[in-house]
């Protein structure tokens, strides 16, 4: 049984559809890649899996539970499994880091304080930011920030870690500080799903891509298979503009 | 041209004026934070809550903002016992102010509201915050450092030209205790230079009262002057 699966999902936006039927599942420990075109609705997939877009149909399930979004005690189940890291930053502006990252553990989840901020260390040092615990988001550059963001994220010991081109607002010089963060977690076998631009990333880390446009699923496959081999026609165009540089 | 200034009367009474200052300082901060109370739960009213709702709270800060608070108090001290209810001088005038002064701060909250930056919410909303959470946690420290300066100045609008209305029902904050004293014994002028005096003190103290808890609990580089 894969880890989460995901069938037959559609979602709109008033009359606008902007997912047709997007099936796909993910395995235990996987990293799978979403790509595609602007606008192609793969902010709109995490967004449903998050319960910030409701779906207008369509099953998601983890592990054997199925999620049925029209539910508070089932969308707490998909955000107490679930987590996820938007492109812009989206810390709490007015709360320095530690606080951003133990917040939710200590305010919503009530966990033991002394383990939460133990643990909350732990995550800071893994993302490289041990010396900021006392700093403000505004005092962070935005590699900084992105990096406190998926502490924060990870501080709730989700079990899928859902990241949306979380270096795309980010000054090329800061992109790999985050994108080795990203390379670690893939490394300690972290479930994640990443929506990026940097191909080269995603061909190095990615288990499996998807290739989405228009609301649909296009080509699934290996790195490999999609970059170096599309079979459809718009994977083709697709990945010869992205993977021109 | 020929007025003697006579401070030693004055002098001799300085501590009934001080107890007027008191009472002033007190009426201020109920009223502004029972306003303060108010105005975040309509905000959120009319931010997160039914229609019907926001359209009452809508008729509530109309109806405050366009009628004078000296009215409004009026109307409970000298109103309100015709049905039967008789309230204190003081007590009409922290019932009066906070009404008057919820209304006001809906509104500046409701700015507030608007302003916090949609992504910081929907954070919020995926790590597992209930809305009154997100109030709480987002929100209110939002509001609380981005309209600083609003709320401070209103504050210090409530405390000085709020209370006074209380004079003329006979609370004997500071204004009440200066116009009694005067009309014992006729100095005016030194009475009421003393009073403005101990306003401008008063307001003094809570400027730097409050722009030190803007600076301690919410990071506002507050200025007192
Ligand atoms: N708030 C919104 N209101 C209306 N339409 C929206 C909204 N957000 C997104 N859309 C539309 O939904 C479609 C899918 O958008 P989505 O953000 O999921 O695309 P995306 O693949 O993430 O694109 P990008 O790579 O630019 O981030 C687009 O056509 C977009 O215009
Ligand atoms: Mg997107």
């Amino acid at each position: 049984m894969p880890h989460l699966a995901v069938e037959d999902l559609r979602a709109s936006y008033g009359a606008l559809e902007v997912l047709r039927g997007i099936s796909f599942s993910v395995e235990k420990g996987e990293l799978v890649a979403l790509v595609g075109p602007s606008g192609s609705g793969k902010s709109t997939v995490l967004r449903v899996l998050m319960a910030l877009n409701p779906p207008s149909s369509g099953r998601v399930q983890i592990d054997d539970i199925s999620i049925d979004y029209g539910k508070s005690g089932s969308v707490r189940a998909a955000r107490d499994r679930m987590a996820v890291v938007f492109q812009q930053y989206n810390l709490f502006q007015n709360m320095n880091v530690m606080d951003n990252v133990t917040l939710a553990p200590r305010k919503i989840k009530k966990w033991p304080v002394a383990e939460v901020e133990e643990n909350a260390r732990a995550l800071l040092a893994k993302v490289g930011l041990t010396d900021k615990h006392d700093a403000y988001p505004d005092e962070l550059s935005g590699g900084q920030q992105q990096r406190v963001a998926i502490a924060r994220a990870l501080a709730l010991k989700p079990e899928i870690l859902l990241l949306d081109e979380v270096t795309s607002a980010l000054d090329p010089e800061l992109v790999n500080e985050v994108l080795d963060t990203i390379g670690e977690l893939a490394a300690d076998g972290m479930t994640m799903i990443l929506v990026s631009h940097e191909m080269g990333f995603v061909r190095e880390v990615a288990s499996r891509v998807i290739m989405m446009d228009a609301g649909e699923i296009i080509e699934t496959g290996t790195p490999a298979e999609l970059f170096d081999a599309p079979k459809s026609q718009r994977a083709k165009q697709f990945f010869s503009k992205v993977l021109r540089h | 041209m020929n007025y003697t200034f006579q401070y030693g009367v004055v002098w001799r009474d300085f501590d009934v004026l001080i107890d007027g200052a008191l009472l002033t300082f007190q009426l201020g901060v109920m009223s502004f934070w029972g306003g303060a109370l108010i105005g975040l739960f309509c905000a959120a009213v009319k931010t997160y809550g039914q229609r019907v709702f926001g359209i009452l709270v809508d008729f509530y800060v109309v109806f405050i903002t366009n009628t004078p608070a000296l009215i409004q108090i009026y109307f409970l001290y000298f109103g309100l016992p015709e049905i039967g209810i008789r309230w204190s001088g003081e007590l009409c005038v922290v019932i009066g102010l906070t009404l008057n002064a919820g209304a006001y701060l809906t509104l500046i909250m409701r700015a507030g509201f608007l302003s916090v930056r949609r992504t910081e919410l929907e954070a919020a909303e995926t790590i597992g915050m209930s809305r009154l959470q997100q109030i709480r946690f987002v929100i209110v420290p939002h509001i609380a450092k981005t309209i600083y300066p609003a709320l401070a100045n209103f504050f210090i609008v409530i405390l000085v030209m709020g209370t006074s209305i209380g004079a003329i029902i006979g609370v004997d904050e500071l204004t009440g205790q200066a116009i009694n004293l005067s009309t014992v014994n006729y100095r005016w002028l030194e009475y009421f230079t003393i009073a403005a005096l101990m306003y401008v003190v008063l307001t003094f103290i809570a400027s730097i009262g409050l722009a030190l808890l803007g600076r301690w609990a919410f990071r506002v580089k507050a200025k007192v002057f």
